[in-house]
């Protein structure tokens, strides 16, 4: 029987010294890289609301909420994102990108959906006499 | 003893995705096995009529997650030929060595789902920690460790620094080793053999009636590999060994995937070893000028082809998808006629199915 | 007095040591360290210490239903019976020399006992109607027959040497520990016992991967949480009886051992049998039904019979 089973054996033992390869999460903490793709956030001085990264969206997570004198919201609807990260590659003044965060619950949708960049009406400019 | 119908799926703990056999048996022999697919139909090649091709890249990474990378990369591939635009060396090399690690990893999950449905759970375990390493490696890379979103049209949107190469260097060792170990286990284990050898005898004959591709082709004598025969830079400037078997079984197939790992670790090496320098990506019309174009790659489990037809705007007018799996599902009636009942979850191992690839 | 003190001390040894409280917290023990040994030899954490029992207590809290067509008194009367009867075993298998109960033939009872929860788990599987159950249930009466010739002959064989079919007098009795007079016979109490309690590489009646969970697909709730404990229990019982026919009880013998030390003794012999059974269903792929048939005639029944013969001969 030893015979037909030394490689596995061998690997048992080592295995059974060795390191654990699973982890008690959460209550270990996990190391995520750099780079990794989580939930989106956007730099609301860089928005500019040109509205790239929304027709670009796989998922139509992203939405522009256009108001008046050159007011805007964006939108984001984090249960339709993919964490594809086409909205970064697709901005052209690097404002929307991807953190590490994943874990985005909340209790009802509405809750969930995020107000990324909220830009007020531009001040009436002053004409000069 | 009479007969009696056993329902296997659409739930059930044997299958990963679901699909419907309803096997007959009586006592522990399969008389017939009928199947029924299109539990995970959604519909992609319709919606990616809707959709822009940037859009579309990121549609098709989802027809499954295991070959994520292969259908971004065929897609990207017949849509850069519809736009005559030439991809950076870099771009090519760095999509090439993700389609190796794409392969590495599948089949480690392949030999966990194999030893699983044998009851080796040993072995599913040592293969999907081994399969860790390569998620880490695919996840330091790209930011995903499943869908991968690597590729844009024109090229590739991550680039690999020097310090990032030897980092991955440093884990193919532990993975080299580690997986060595594994499949020379594998390769010797009595009952793990005792339970695939001779079963699901898929001949040449059948295989190119109904034609199947893939390890599931090539373990059965057909010498079909798509990185040798339709290369495409750089597998034209790699070697790639194509790794044959001709006794059609089970086992056979254990055999040409756990070889084709071995040589998927050496290819990435080398691509790793010979990267070029210079840019990673070459910038893409929105509009894709009219025109049909074809691109085929070797996905983990065959030939994935893609068609495309463009009508002059920024949505494909018709993408169409030939997976490798949907051909080989095709055989399984056949493969399941007179095998043991325990053999049954065997013989669907064997054939390396993915549903979510064969009904999109 | 001497009635009551007399009525107290066995309703003690009936109901907590070795009785019925004794052997549930045992199986919950060994079912735990089952699990974390397996668990480390593939690689993993494992449960923590209290994950039987919280098993156990969230089964206790699920629905209790079984489908149209079943036999819902059987269905009840059969988890009960198993549990009923190893524990009724358990009464008569010494643990570390005190026994609740003991006479001449106790062995015998003890394995017929033992061999009743296999016929209820093939009930079970008949009689919730569902295909997987039904073919679990006759998997399960195939593999019966399999392994239960050989694992009988060769329980048979300590008593043959010991010449008594009592079981604290076989301890009593064995010069050395019966490993190294019968090998043969411990290797095949030990796959019997494999085979006995379903496990792998023998767990072809509850594949998983091919009839869900076999005959007792269809159960859930407090009977499923019956059947567990009696799988638990049947294991603790089964490890003990080899302990006491194969390897001394609590006896030593080459380093003279205290008083004291006697009942760790024990304990450390019936960890090395857990040990040994979870690395055999560690080591092996799940064989198939034809297969270990043939095992079970070509192979372990002869060598269990050439073991007896040994065994005559040796007594004379």
């Amino acid at each position: 029987m030893a015979r037909y089973s030394s490689p596995l054996l061998a690997e048992l033992l080592r295995t059974l010294f060795g390191k654990r390869i699973t982890v008690r999460y959460p209550y270990a903490p996990v190391e995520l890289p750099e780079g990794y793709r989580g939930l989106v956030v956007a730099d609301p001085d860089l928005c500019r609301g040109c509205g790239l990264c929304v027709r670009d969206c796989p998922a139509d997570a992203l939405e522009l909420v256009k108001g008046e004198n050159g007011a805007f919201q964006l939108i984001l609807h984090p249960e339709r994102c993919a964490y594809c990260g086409q909205c970064e590659m697709s901005c052209h003044f690097g404002s929307i990108r991807l953190t590490s965060a994943f874990k985005p619950g909340a209790a009802t949708k509405e809750e969930l959906t995020t107000v990324l960049v909220d830009h007020p009406a531009d001040e009436p400019v002053e004409e000069d006499a | 003893m009479d007969r009696m119908t056993i329902p296997i799926g659409p739930q059930h703990p044997l299958l990963k995705e679901p699909m419907s056999f309803n096997v007959t048996v009586e006592g522990e022999r399969v008389l017939e096995a009928t199947m029924r697919l299109g539990y995970v139909h959604r519909g992609i090649e319709k919606l990616a009529e809707r959709r822009t091709y940037i859009q579309v890249v990121h549609l098709v990474e989802r027809i499954c997650g295991i070959c994520s990378h292969v259908h971004t990369t065929t897609f990207c591939d017949a849509v850069e030929s519809l736009l005559g635009l030439e991809v950076p060396r870099r771009a090519q090399y760095i999509r090439a060595l993700l389609c190796e690690l794409e392969r590495v990893h599948s089949h480690l999950l392949w030999l966990g789902v194999l030893a699983k449905n044998v009851g080796f759970d040993t072995v599913f375990m040592y293969s999907w920690r081994d399969r860790e390493i390569v998620l880490d490696i695919m996840e330091g890379l790209s930011g995903g460790r499943v869908s991968h979103a690597v590729n844009m049209i024109g090229g590739v949107r991550i680039d690999l620094d020097d310090e990032h190469v030897r980092g991955i260097l440093e884990r193919f060792d532990t993975l080299e080793r580690q997986v060595d170990r594994a499949l020379v286990l594998v390769e010797h284990e009595r009952t793990l053999r005792a339970r695939t050898q001779g079963v699901g005898v898929l001949t040449p004959e059948d295989v190119r009636r109904y034609c199947v591709v893939g390890p599931t082709a090539r373990a059965s004598g057909v010498d079909v590999d798509m990185r040798r025969d339709a290369p495409r830079p750089p597998y034209d400037e790699l070697d790639v060994n194509v790794i044959l078997h001709d006794a059609g079984d089970v086992w056979a197939r254990t055999l040409v995937r756990t070889q084709e790992t071995r040589e998927s670790l050496r290819l990435c090496r080398n691509l790793l070893a010979n990267l070029p320098e210079g840019p990673t990506a070459a910038r893409a019309r929105r509009r894709v000028p009219a025109g049909e174009a074809v691109a085929r790659s070797e996905a983990p489990r065959g030939e994935v082809f893609y068609y495309v037809r463009s009508d002059g705007s920024d949505t494909p007018a018709r993408l169409k998808v030939r997976t490798p799996t949907l051909p080989t599902l095709a055989t399984l009636p056949g493969q399941l006629d007179g095998v043991a009942f325990a053999d049954v979850p065997v013989v669907l191992a064997g054939v390396d199915l993915c549903i979510a690839c064969a009904d999109r | 007095m001497m009635i009551v003190s007399e009525t107290l001390s066995a309703l003690f040894s009936v109901l907590v040591f070795p009785g019925l409280a004794f052997c549930v917290i045992c199986a919950l023990a060994f079912e735990w360290l089952d699990r974390v040994i397996i668990a480390r030899l593939q690689g993993r954490v494992g449960p923590p210490w209290y994950q039987p029992v919280a098993d156990l207590i969230k089964l206790l809290a699920k629905e209790d239903i079984l489908p149209t067509g079943a036999s819902h008194t059987v269905g009840a009367v059969l988890p009960l019976l198993s549990l009923a009867s190893v524990l009724t075993a358990a009464l008569y298998v010494p643990v570390a020399g005190h026994v609740v109960s003991s006479f001449e033939g106790d062995l015998i009872v003890v394995l017929f006992l033992l061999s009743l929860p296999a016929l209820a788990y093939f009930m079970a599987g008949w009689v919730s109607v569902g295909v997987y159950s039904v073919v679990g249930g006759s998997r399960s009466l195939l593999q019966y027959f399999s392994y239960e010739v050989p694992f009988l002959m060769a329980l048979a064989t300590p008593a043959i040497l010991a010449d008594s079919w009592r079981i604290s007098a076989i301890v009593a009795r064995q010069p050395t520990w019966g490993v190294f007079t019968m090998p043969l016979g411990f290797l095949l109490a030990v796959v019997g016992l494999i085979g006995k309690l379903k496990r792998d590489p023998f767990d072809i009646p509850k594949a998983a991967s091919e009839v869900v969970a076999g005959p007792l697909t269809e159960y859930s709730g407090r009977k499923l949480a019956l059947w567990h404990l009696t799988v638990d229990v049947q294991t603790v019982v089964g490890i003990m009886l080899l302990v006491n026919l194969f390897l001394g009880g609590d006896t030593s013998t080459f380093v003279p051992v205290a008083g004291w030390a006697a009942p760790l003794l024990f304990a450390a012999k019936a960890l090395g049998i857990l040990a040994a059974l979870a690395l055999a269903s560690v080591l092996y792929a799940r064989l198939r039904i034809d297969q270990l048939a043939q095992l079970g005639w070509r192979v372990l029944a002869p060598l269990a019979l050439a073991q007896i013969l040994v065994a005559l001969w040796m007594v004379g």
